[in-house]
């Protein structure tokens, strides 16, 4: 059975397109314009992932709302904000409220179908037992690619997608530097120089607020930056 | 010429106070003046009538001849020597002659000089006497009366021989002096008082002259210094006045009084200043005859002469004493229609000069007050005035040096007056010039976002259209379109980057770190992207220890690298150098390349100035917010970005001091 996805956008051209589109890759998506519709729909029957954009008609955060709300129904629906926002406080808000990933409108449907494909894969994988290959383990950091699950010394930390690629493109070769484009590449994302900057900010903050001794992610300036064993 | 300066130009229009009350005092002076005038001569008129009334002996009307009192005895000798110091007054007679007489206790004087240049001489005796140069000379006593012929034909005695029959108590002959040289003759004889003569007259006939008559005389009373008129005068004079008859002629008949003022105590007498004030600034009109003040048998002053005239004439002199003033009042004497003389009173005063200085003196004194007060409260003012405008224009140079933004409220916008008017203009107008750089600072990045959600439609669009099952010739199309809107994308999002960078660049944190570490990998990632250009490293050996944002100073260095790369010709140089300063480090990129235009180089790192030229297709947008970028780290770490052209290259360098440190906790 297909799977069902839930978008809220108010542009109905961007949710047209959208619905179209996930239709297409194979899952049933359905659109909603308001927080209210949203809302009314939701009572009757969770969707298996919500993809949110932000400013809602008239409510500028009426996303955010939309998210906090879904997110007392269910601490385990995947949420995906989109937006035309970038600003890292948009973006730290969105994590804050239990968002699994912020992606920009720029993202192009490909890049949205992969990191839907990666969530619903996410939480797949965590009812299946891990398969041991797919087990990269690097002193106390242990990371499970099917899983997309990273723990350091065996506490998981709460990574997006985004942030798990990123983290999955550092060590896999660690010691190797990999420039912006290539955590770009390899994230699928398509953002520019600052924004990078701050996925790692945030990885970083994430592995030190359960590990103060974290140093593991080094910068290269003006390269890019490398996973030290 | 600054504003206070102009306005002690200004506070000298004080200056007009004195003058005005100078004016003031003056006019004052001259009503006193009339008013003491007016006074004297009504005491004048007065005096002319009583005169006339007690029937007193005044001189007779018309001329007279007057006798002057000898002062060293006279000598008949047909010469003047002894007469000198009565020679000044000697009384003209006809065109060519002059009369001096005088009188002793004993006897009167007669000297006549006449100049003749062509000489006819003969002796009083001689036949021909009357038709040669000779002197008729009539004296009168009471009725009697008699007339002498007076000639010589060679200097020495003469005896002037009478024309008429006996006539009383007169002599028949007078012994005279007779002299003579080229320029004249002259002749000097005596006569007794006590023949108490009256009257006398004189003809002088000159034979080369051509006289038709050679036997008529002038004859005129005598008149003399009166001791009973002095009497008479001395009688109804009025106190502190000195009352002067004189003769139609102006000759002093009779006096009484003197100029004397009453001694003032040291303290009130006026000082030396007092009165060279009062001369130079007040008594101006102040006539300086000094023929009053003398000793002189005649007063020929103006105001007798217009007395003679019959008018009330009256003068001002300065006084003898000090600080004081004469007001002189002339007054005819007029008895039966006839001028019988004049009435001289003069009355010496410092009253007058006293009040009028005291008065200028009180005035200046409070003007120059005035003054000093005035330009002491007009230079406060200025002051202030000075003061608060410049306060208001050091408010708008760094409201302008800072985009229109004050830090910090302007000055004087609660002032009730026009300066606060201004102020508060300003405040308004620095308002506006804030928003509007505000808006330009944030239209782009508003403008991206208004942007982003079409481009995400279109974006998305064209994604569908891919699975659309489009025939294979429209998939050029397709590849074209998305690439229009990459590059859109692209605008748009570097559009974006300066508010964005702005933000990242506020909320960067520092670290402790070694620049030299920064730089050194900086440089080694810039190698790769060098290619075929040199790349040079100038590192200091020792660590250049930094508190600063080490992803901010890297993203400045890639942004000037990128700059810097651009520039370069292929095979060209770049380097990279780091130097410590005093109070913080330099860091250098400089590059092979054309020179900077003079013109940009004021504005090279403002946001959105670009020297590129127009961006050839295909390459990526450039906005010129690379250097603002490096601009704005720069001035996050309290320092700045300059360029500079070398010789044959560009250096851009990064002034940095590092952040400031924030307090624990």
């Amino acid at each position: 059975m297909a799977r069902s996805i839930a978008i809220v956008e108010d542009e109905p051209l961007i949710r047209a397109n959208y619905v179209e589109a996930l239709n297409r890759f194979g899952y049933e998506a359905r659109g909603y314009g308001s927080r209210r519709d949203a809302s009314t729909a939701f009572a009757m029957r969770l969707p298996e992932l919500v993809i949110i954009d932000i400013g809602l008609g008239d409510e500028p955060e009426g996303g955010f709302d939309l998210c906090r709300e879904l997110r007392a129904k269910s601490a385990t629906l995947p949420i995906i904000f989109l937006t035309a926002r970038d600003s890292d406080f948009d973006v730290i808000s969105g994590l804050r409220l239990g968002a699994d990933d912020y992606l920009s409108k720029d993202t192009s449907l490909h890049q949205l179908a992969a990191r839907i494909a990666a969530l619903f894969r996410r939480i797949e994988s965590l009812k299946a037992p891990a398969a041991s290959e797919t087990v990269i383990e690097h002193g106390p950091l242990k990371l499970e690619s099917e899983r997309m699950r990273v723990l350091w010394n065996g506490i998981e930390i709460p990574l997006t997608v985004t942030e798990f690629w990123m983290v999955h493109t550092l060590v896999r070769f660690p010691g190797h530097v990999k420039n912006r484009d290539q955590l770009m590449r390899e994230a699928e994302l398509v953002v520019d120089d600052a924004t990078i900057t701050s996925h790692i900010k945030r990885i970083r903050k994430k592995f030190i607020a359960l590990a103060p001794e974290f140093d593991a992610i080094e910068t290269v300036h003006g390269v890019g930056y490398r996973w030290t064993p | 010429m600054s504003l206070r300066q102009k306005l002690l130009l200004v506070a000298l229009c004080t200056l007009a106070l004195p003058v005005a009350g100078w004016l003031y005092v003056r006019q004052m002076e001259t009503l006193l003046r009339e008013g003491q005038a007016q006074a004297l001569v009504a005491s004048a008129r007065a005096m002319a009538r009583s005169l006339v009334v007690v029937d007193a002996p005044l001189p007779p009307a018309g001329p007279a001849w007057f006798l002057q009192r000898a002062n060293v005895p006279i000598t008949i000798d047909g010469y003047a020597d002894d007469w000198a110091s009565l020679s000044p007054w000697a009384q003209p007679f006809g065109k060519n002659s002059r009369v001096m007489l005088a009188e002793d206790d004993h006897w009167v004087y007669f000297y006549i000089d006449v100049r003749a240049t062509h000489r006819r001489r003969a002796d009083a005796a001689d036949r021909l006497a009357l038709n040669a140069d000779h002197l008729i000379v009539s004296i009168a006593s009471g009725d009697d009366s008699q007339r002498y012929l007076m000639a010589s034909a060679a200097p020495g005695a003469t005896t002037a021989i009478a024309l008429d029959a006996d006539a009383g108590v007169l002599p028949d002959r007078i012994n005279a002096q007779w002299q003579e040289d080229g320029s004249g003759f002259r002749a000097e004889f005596r006569l007794p008082r006590g023949l108490r003569l009256d009257r006398f007259g004189l003809g002088v006939h000159v034979a080369a002259d051509g006289d038709p008559d050679p036997l008529t005389a002038d004859n005129r009373p005598l008149i003399d210094f009166s001791a009973p008129l002095s009497q008479e005068v001395a009688r109804l004079a009025p106190d502190g006045v000195r009352v002067r008859i004189l003769s139609p002629d102006a000759w002093l008949v009779a006096q009484s009084g003197k100029l004397a003022l009453p001694d003032l105590p040291a303290g009130d007498r006026p000082g030396w200043f007092a009165s060279l004030v009062y001369r130079s600034l007040l008594a101006t009109r102040l006539d300086s005859d000094s023929a009053w003040a003398e000793d002189a048998p005649r007063i020929d002053l103006p105001e007798v002469r217009e007395a003679m005239q019959g008018k009330t004439a009256t003068a001002w002199r300065a006084g003898e004493a000090r600080g004081s003033v004469v007001l002189a009042a002339a007054m005819p004497i007029q008895m039966q229609g006839k001028s019988h003389g004049v009435v001289l009173l003069e009355q010496p005063s410092r009253a007058v000069p006293l009040l009028a200085n005291r008065a200028l003196f009180g005035l200046l004194l409070t003007s120059f007050a005035v003054l000093l007060v005035a330009g002491g409260v007009l230079l406060l003012f200025a002051t202030r005035l000075t003061i608060r405008l410049r306060r208001l224009r050091n408010a708008a140079e760094r409201a302008q040096a800072n985009d229109g933004r004050l830090d910090g409220p302007f000055p004087l916008t609660d002032a009730t007056d026009e300066l606060g008017d201004l102020a508060r203009s300003f405040e308004r107008l620095f308002e506006v010039v804030g928003g509007y750089t505000d808006y330009l600072r944030t239209l782009a990045s508003k403008l991206s976002h208004e942007l982003n959600t079409p481009l995400a439609i279109v974006k998305s669009s064209l994604d569908n259209l891919d699975h659309a099952g489009l025939p294979p010739e429209a998939a050029p199309y397709l590849a074209r379109a998305r690439d229009g809107v990459a590059r859109l994308g692209q605008l748009v999002r570097a559009m974006s980057e300066a508010s964005r960078m702005e933000r990242a660049i506020a909320s960067a944190e520092a670290e402790d770190v070694d620049l030299a570490d920064i730089v050194r990998g900086c440089a080694e990632g810039y190698r790769a992207l060098a290619g075929d250009r040199r790349l040079e490293a100038e590192l200091p050996p020792t660590p250049v220890p930094m508190h600063c944002s080490p992803e901010l100073i890297a993203q400045a260095l890639d942004k000037l690298f990128d700059n810097a790369l651009s520039f370069t010709p292929p095979g060209g140089w770049l380097r990279i150098a780091l130097t410590s300063t005093v109070d913080g480090a330099d860091i250098e990129l400089s590059n092979e390349g054309p020179p900077l235009p003079a013109a940009m180089q004021g504005r090279l790192f403002d946001s959105l100035v670009s020297l590129r030229d127009k961006a050839t297709p295909g390459d990526a947008p450039h906005l010129g917010l690379g250097l603002y970028v490096v601009r704005l780290v720069a001035e996050r770490h309290q320092g700045s970005a300059s360029a500079r052209n070398l010789e044959g290259g560009v250096a851009f360098t990064l002034h940095l001091k590092g952040l400031p440190r924030q307090r624990l906790g």
